[in-house]
């Protein structure tokens, strides 16, 4: 099942270069159209629709939540085991393993490294073995 | 029970069909490197070469790939080895194994020939092959760069091309380098395969996954070597161990010492060089290295990297260690395989044999004659083919450091005999790892074993070369292994009482692993924390595995892969080691430091339940599952 765009759509391409995984294909004033097989379901193109093209998979309209209230990885440093498991899932590369601190140190672990590129999908959550990720609103505090 | 989905595609007419795995040879062979070899029995016909557009490169996954279980990153690629003329399996931890799962596919079985370079794209369970003229001639960083950004991508580089014997297959840095799987994936024309999507890799039981696999990571990460040694110094730790037990393979093998060994041993490295450690997808462990070379942050390089492009060449230049490692994965060259052969070619210059412009201890030319090799220029380009077929030509079989045709790594068995026995027996060739690896235990490791003695050695080596080989066909880096030997050994060392006590035991009990095997796999009903491995399986496919299930797998596993060498004519002769290793002893006043396969071959063809010519009987064929029909008289 997968997400779906209507003909409300102006072809803005926001959903497109938001799309964590690649799945909205479509040119410029064009409706786009989601890619059923890679489509994930995670609502980011929702987000981004300003005109409420988005339907999900039940046909209702799907949520567009503001942009302060999308959820953010919060990493367990004591639980993660820095097996780029979330590093090679994000699709922003906005996930890296941190360097050590001095030579050396073997206490690394991932670290979101660029949350303004975070665009909430968590697929890094859901690609963690360990659950020591979890989404939080806002992200850590 | 959820089944692995193959694809079998056609290079010379581009189309591609699904290829089904029963549940049959699922629960049997698992995946990786087992069921490539069945499938690469089944699919072939004996006798073909190679290069034959008819030959079959398969590239698989095993079940736990992608489950984010611990290092369950690797795939496995399976065809004829080119320099064997064997089974070839080659191992790589790069993220094209677990893309290649997300897009839809556990593995592929390539056959044909394109008439252009080419690359197979696969998306969403979908594949098209198009032809990719800007690629050729790219080395594996720069095709990579030009590939599309978020794929898995497993590659070739220009020795790849160019059909080197050792040619290896790149997916990031990490390499699938034994064997020749690059010239393979040339000789078809086939630059690059890269493979994107989004379909989740599904377990039977999440819940109770996710549980075990956060206990496994716990205990991988509090062991003195999974969470310690093999962190901070990587494989390249063992060469300081290696030296001082004299098996640090040195002046082409002729000796197992070297004076400047501290100069490119592991605490070396990473005292000097290293920026820091990385690791494989889904790794806790993180064994890779990371050096600067020439300002740019590269992959560091393995111990066998470190010995044979030091050591074994008279070098102890770890800076020209750190750039050769990076050429040769960026030309796309197997390390021990080059190594190796460049090694034997020193051998021959120094001897008056041959003139390929290299000596022991010269390196200031040695990046260039690398690049020679990968493009085959010159008289240097002839080492291209391996040091079996230079030996061919040029003489000096007794010292071309082989097994079947291909390169030993870097532990002198003569100072590990076990792992002499494993060189010779492993189906692959001279390989440590198929080879069962005792090494670990006689000379490298913190088990002091007595690595002279040839008892007990061959019921060791077939259980580990079985335990391995069940490893590797589930998808789990042999890393994992490592854990089984006790943290109290560490604790005291590899001097202490505490550790040849361990080492004797193990030696002591070779009357009941020799006579184990036809009563596996019911003997270990149990999964235990000691091999982790059996229990993560069960609760990731719902296969009722058990440890002797999961041991016995890899039993059936080895036993294919001997037939399969068998029927492609090599026999119980093909089981040797170069004359320098088994009639030269290393110290001219201990006799027993040359590797009696003498002894040890009869054993090891009993206990794996074979006849007295190596060929597996036909009661053990059928105790596997294994059929008996493909068994032929070596």
């Amino acid at each position: 099942m997968a997400y779906r765009i209507t003909d409300l759509c102006i072809g803005c391409t926001l959903c497109a270069r938001n799309c964590p995984v690649g799945a909205v294909v479509g040119t410029v004033k064009q409706q786009h159209k989601i890619e059923e097989k890679r489509c994930v379901e995670c609502g980011v193109c929702a987000n981004f629709c300003a005109k409420g093209a988005i339907v999900k998979s039940d046909g209702s309209v799907a949520e567009k939540i503001p942009k302060d209230k999308w959820k953010k990885p919060v990493i367990d440093t004591n639980r993660c085991s820095a097996c780029s498991m979330c590093v090679v899932a994000c699709g922003f590369s906005c996930i890296k393993i941190s360097y050590p601190v001095k030579q050396g140190d073997l206490d690394v672990f991932a670290v979101l490294v660029k949350p303004e590129k975070c665009v909430g999908c968590c697929l890094c959550e859901e690609a963690c073995p360990l659950g020591a990720i979890t989404m939080k609103e806002g992200g850590a505090k | 029970m959820i089944l692995p989905v193959y694809a079998k595609i056609n290079m010379t007419n581009g189309e591609w069909e699904r290829f089904p795995i029963s549940q049959e040879l699922f629960s049997k062979y698992l995946g990786g490197k087992s069921l490539g070899a069945r499938l690469l029995t089944d699919l072939t016909e004996p006798g073909i070469d190679c290069f034959a557009p008819e030959a079959v490169l398969i590239v698989n996954t095993g079940p736990m790939n992608g489950t984010g279980a611990p290092s369950s990153g690797r795939f496995n690629m399976t065809f004829k080895n080119v320099l064997t003329g064997g089974i070839a399996s080659s191992n790589c931890g790069g993220t094209f194994g677990m893309l290649l799962k997300k897009s839809g596919f556990d593995g592929l079985i390539i056959t044909g020939k394109a008439d252009e370079l080419s690359k197979i794209i696969i998306e969403d369970g979908d594949i098209h092959i198009e032809k990719c003229p800007e690629l050729a001639g790219l080395n594996t960083e720069e095709a990579q760069e030009k590939l599309p950004k978020r794929y898995g991508k497993l590659v070739i580089g220009p020795a790849g091309e160019n059909l080197v014997r050792y040619a290896l297959a790149a997916s990031g840095e990490r390499v699938a380098g034994r064997c020749g799987a690059g010239a393979v994936m040339g000789s078809k024309n086939l630059k690059a395969i890269i493979a994107f999507g989004t379909k989740k890799v599904e377990k039977y039981d999440p819940k109770g996954f996710a549980e075990h696999t956060k206990k496994w990571v716990d205990a991988l990460k509090k062991h003195p070597m999974t969470g310690n040694g093999l962190p901070r110094y990587g494989s390249a730790g063992l060469l300081s161990k290696a030296n001082a037990s004299s098996a640090l393979p040195t002046h082409n093998f002729s000796k197992g010492q070297y004076e400047h060994a501290h100069d490119i041993s592991g605490e070396t490295l990473a005292e000097t060089k290293l920026v820091r450690n990385s690791g494989c997808v889904s790794c806790p462990i993180r064994c890779e290295r990371r050096v600067k070379v020439g300002g740019k942050e590269v992959k560091g390089p393995e111990y066998e990297t470190l010995c044979l492009f030091g050591s074994n060449i008279d070098s102890n230049d770890l800076d020209l260690i750190n750039a050769i490692n990076y050429d040769a994965d960026v030309l796309g060259m197997d390390t021990i395989s080059l190594g190796g052969t460049i090694a034997f070619a020193m051998e021959l210059q120094e001897k008056g044999m041959a003139d390929f412009g290299l000596k022991f201890g010269c390196v200031e030319d040695l990046r260039t004659a690398i690049s020679d090799i990968a493009y085959r220029r010159g008289k240097v380009g002839e080492l291209a083919e391996g040091s079996k077929r230079l030996s061919e030509k040029y003489g000096g079989k007794e010292f071309a450091i082989h097994s079947k045709g291909l390169e030993l790594a870097a532990y002198e068995p003569r100072r590990s005999t076990g792992m002499g026995l494993g060189y010779a027996t492993s189906n692959r060739g001279g390989c440590h790892l198929n080879g069962g690896y005792l090494a670990l235990m006689e000379s490298v490791g913190v088990v002091s074993m007595n690595a002279q003695t040839p008892k007990g050695k061959p019921e060791l080596t077939v259980f580990f070369q079985n335990a391995m080989e069940a490893c590797s066909a589930a998808g789990f880096c042999l890393f994992t292994m490592q854990a089984i030997v006790p943290s109290l050994i560490f604790k005291y060392g590899s001097a202490s009482f505490v550790s040849r006590a361990f080492g004797q035991a193990l030696l002591m009990v070779r009357p009941v692993l020799g006579k184990v095997w036809h009563l596996m796999p019911w003997i270990l009903p149990v999964n235990m924390m000691l091999m982790p491995h059996s229990k993560s399986i069960k609760l990731a496919t719902g296969i009722p595995m058990t440890m002797g299930k999961f041991v016995t797998v890899g039993e059936r596993g080895y036993n294919t892969e001997r037939l399969y060498n068998l029927r492609e004519g090599l026999t119980c002769e093909d089981d040797s080691l170069p004359d320098r290793l088994t009639k030269v002893q290393q110290d001219p006043k201990r006799k027993d430091t040359v590797v009696d396969l003498k002894t040890m071959l009869p054993v090891y063809y009993k206990v794996r339940g074979w006849d007295s010519k190596g060929v597996p009987t036909a009661k053990r064929l059928e105790k596997l599952g294994i059929p008996v029909e493909q068994r032929k008289e070596g």
